[in-house]
C-alpha cells in the first residue's frame, strides 16, 4: 500500500485528497454530496459540476502515475502522459459549461473517491486496474447513457461534449487493457497484485456505499433502481479491447454500478 | 558553441530529451498539489506537449548513433537549476517560472543549438526542435490567458525577484559532453 498521506472514512484508509482550492466543499461519501435525480437547472449544473471533478481526479491519478513510477516503459509513461492532459481538457470543457450555464466551481461539495483508492495501490498494474480499467471503463457505459439523456433533454451541447469525452476515454481503458495484457503475460505475478488492486476496491465500495432507503443531504432518496448499474456500453467497450467474455461478466456483476464515479447519474 | 561531430549532437539532443522528461514530471508533481483549478489544468495541459517533445528527440538520438531514449543528465549546475524549479511550492511562483522564466531560457538554448548545427546534415535534429519551439509559443499564450483568467496569482514574496532570476538565467553550460572515444583520442594523438 501507498506510503503517502491517507485520511479514514468509515473505518476506512485512503489516500488523503489532493489540493483543492477554499472555494470548494470536499466531502467523502454520496450522503454528503448534493444529488439530484431529476434534470432540473440546478441538477444539471451539479451533474457538470461533478463531472469536472471527476475529470480532475483523473487528470491527477495519471499525473501522480508519472511520479510515482519513473522506471514504467515510455510508451505507458508516453499514454499516462497524454491521459493526464486529455483530462485536463476535459475540466477545462466543462468548467467552461459551467460557467455558460450559469455555474460557478465551488458550488456543490465533491468527492475523490477515485484519487483515495487509486492512490493507496503502490504498483501500476494495480493503478491502471483500478482506475483505467475500472472507473475509466465504468465511465463509458455512464457517458453512452448520459449522452443520449442531455440529448434527449435537448441540450446538444452538453451531448456533444460528452459524446468527444468518450472517445477520449475509450482510448484511455484500451491502453490500459492493452498494458495489463502485455505486463501479465510478460510476468505473470502481476496478475495477483492486480486481483488485490480489485479486492481493495471492492472492499472500499463495500464501506462507502449507501443502502436503499437512504437519502443524501439534499433529500434524494438511494432506490434500489438508483444503484443498479448503467447499461452497459458494449459496442464502445468492445472498441476499448475488452473481450466479449469480459464484457458479459460486468453485465451480470449486480454491484457494478457503485464502482463508477456516481456522480453523473 | 558548434555541433559538429554525430557524439555532440546526441549529447544535445540527450540533455534536450532529459530536460524535457524532468519537466513533463514537475508538471506531473505539481498538478495534485496545486490547489488552483485553472493552475492545474494549465499545467496538466502541458505534460503531453513535454512527453512528445521528449519522444521525438529520443527517436533522434538512436539516429545519432546513441541508443533510442538517450538521456543525458545535464551539468550538476543546472541540475540545480531543475531541482529549485520542481521544488517551489507557490502556484504563482510555478506558473511564473515555468512559462515566463525557465521555458524562454530553454528556447534560446533550442535556438542555439539551430545556429550552432549543420543545417542540412542534422536536419531530422532541426525538424524536431522546430517543433518543440511551436509549442512553446503556444505554451506561454496558454500561461498568459491562464493570467487573465487569475489575476489574483501573482508572486507575492519580496525575494522572489531574485528567486526568478535564478530560474530564468540558468548556467550557460547545461550539457556534460561524454569524452571523445578512445579510437578519436588515438587518432588525436598519433
Amino acid at each position: 500500500m501507498n506510503s503517502g498521506p491517507t485520511k479514514e472514512i468509515r473505518g476506512f484508509v485512503l489516500a488523503a485528497d489532493p489540493a483543492r482550492e477554499g472555494c470548494f466543499t470536499v466531502v467523502n461519501t454520496d450522503d454528503e454530496m448534493h444529488e439530484w435525480p431529476d434534470m432540473s437547472e440546478i441538477s444539471r449544473r451539479e451533474r457538470i459540476h461533478r463531472h469536472m471533478n471527476n475529470e480532475t481526479g483523473a487528470m491527477e491519478i495519471a499525473a501522480q502515475a508519472l511520479v510515482d513510477f519513473p522506471e514504467a516503459p515510455w510508451g505507458l509513461r508516453m499514454n499516462l502522459a497524454r491521459q493526464a492532459t486529455d483530462e485536463a481538457r476535459h475540466a477545462d470543457l466543462l468548467l467552461n459549461r459551467l460557467v455558460e450555464m450559469g455555474g460557478a466551481k465551488g458550488e456543490f461539495p465533491i468527492a475523490n473517491f477515485e484519487w483515495g483508492v487509486t492512490n493507496m495501490l503502490d504498483n501500476l498494474p494495480g493503478r491502471l486496474a483500478v482506475q483505467n480499467r475500472t472507473f475509466e471503463a465504468g465511465l463509458i457505459d455512464l457517458l453512452g447513457t448520459l449522452r443520449d439523456k442531455w440529448r434527449k433533454e435537448g441540450d446538444h451541447a452538453t451531448a456533444d461534449m460528452l459524446e468527444s469525452i468518450l472517445a477520449d476515454e475509450i482510448t484511455h481503458v484500451r491502453f490500459g487493457n492493452r498494458w495489463i495484457k502485455r505486463m501479465t503475460e510478460e510476468n505473470p505475478a502481476i496478475l495477483l497484485k492486480v486481483a488485490m488492486a480489485v479486492r481493495f476496491l471492492g472492499k472500499a465500495i463495500g464501506s462507502m456505499q449507501l443502502k436503499p432507503g437512504e437519502t443524501n443531504v439534499v433529500g434524494t432518496v438511494w432506490t434500489e433502481e438508483k444503484l443498479r448499474p448503467p447499461a452497459v456500453n458494449i459496442e464502445d467497450r468492445l472498441e476499448a479491447e475488452f473481450t466479449m467474455d469480459e464484457i458479459k461478466e460486468v453485465l451480470s456483476q449486480a454491484g457494478f454500478r457503485t464502482i463508477i464515479p456516481s456522480a453523473l447519474r | 558553441m558548434g555541433y559538429n561531430t554525430i557524439r555532440e549532437r546526441a549529447d544535445a539532443i540527450g540533455t534536450f530529451r532529459f530536460i524535457s522528461v524532468n519537466l513533463m514530471e514537475t508538471l506531473a508533481r505539481w498538478v495534485p498539489l496545486t490547489p488552483e483549478l485553472e493552475a492545474k489544468i494549465l499545467f496538466g495541459r502541458h505534460i503531453w506537449d513535454m512527453a512528445q517533445h521528449a519522444d521525438g528527440l529520443g527517436q533522434r538520438t538512436s539516429e545519432l548513433r546513441a541508443p533510442l531514449h538517450y538521456s543525458a543528465r545535464p551539468t550538476d549546475a543546472y541540475m540545480k537549476v531543475l531541482d529549485t524549479l520542481a521544488g517551489l511550492t507557490d502556484t504563482a511562483e510555478r506558473a511564473e517560472a515555468m512559462y515566463a522564466g525557465f521555458l524562454p531560457d530553454l528556447e534560446k538554448r533550442y535556438q542555439a543549438y539551430l545556429d550552432g548545427t549543420n543545417q542540412m546534415q542534422d536536419e531530422p535534429s532541426v525538424r524536431v526542435i522546430e517543433r518543440v519551439l511551436s509549442d512553446f509559443q503556444r505554451m506561454q499564450a496558454d500561461y498568459r490567458q491562464f493570467r487573465d483568467q487569475r489575476p489574483d496569482l501573482r508572486p507575492k514574496d519580496k525575494g522572489w525577484k531574485s528567486r526568478f532570476e535564478s530560474i530564468a538565467k540558468a548556467p550557460a553550460d547545461f550539457i556534460a559532453f561524454r569524452p571523445a572515444p578512445p579510437q578519436t583520442l588515438e587518432r588525436v594523438s598519433s
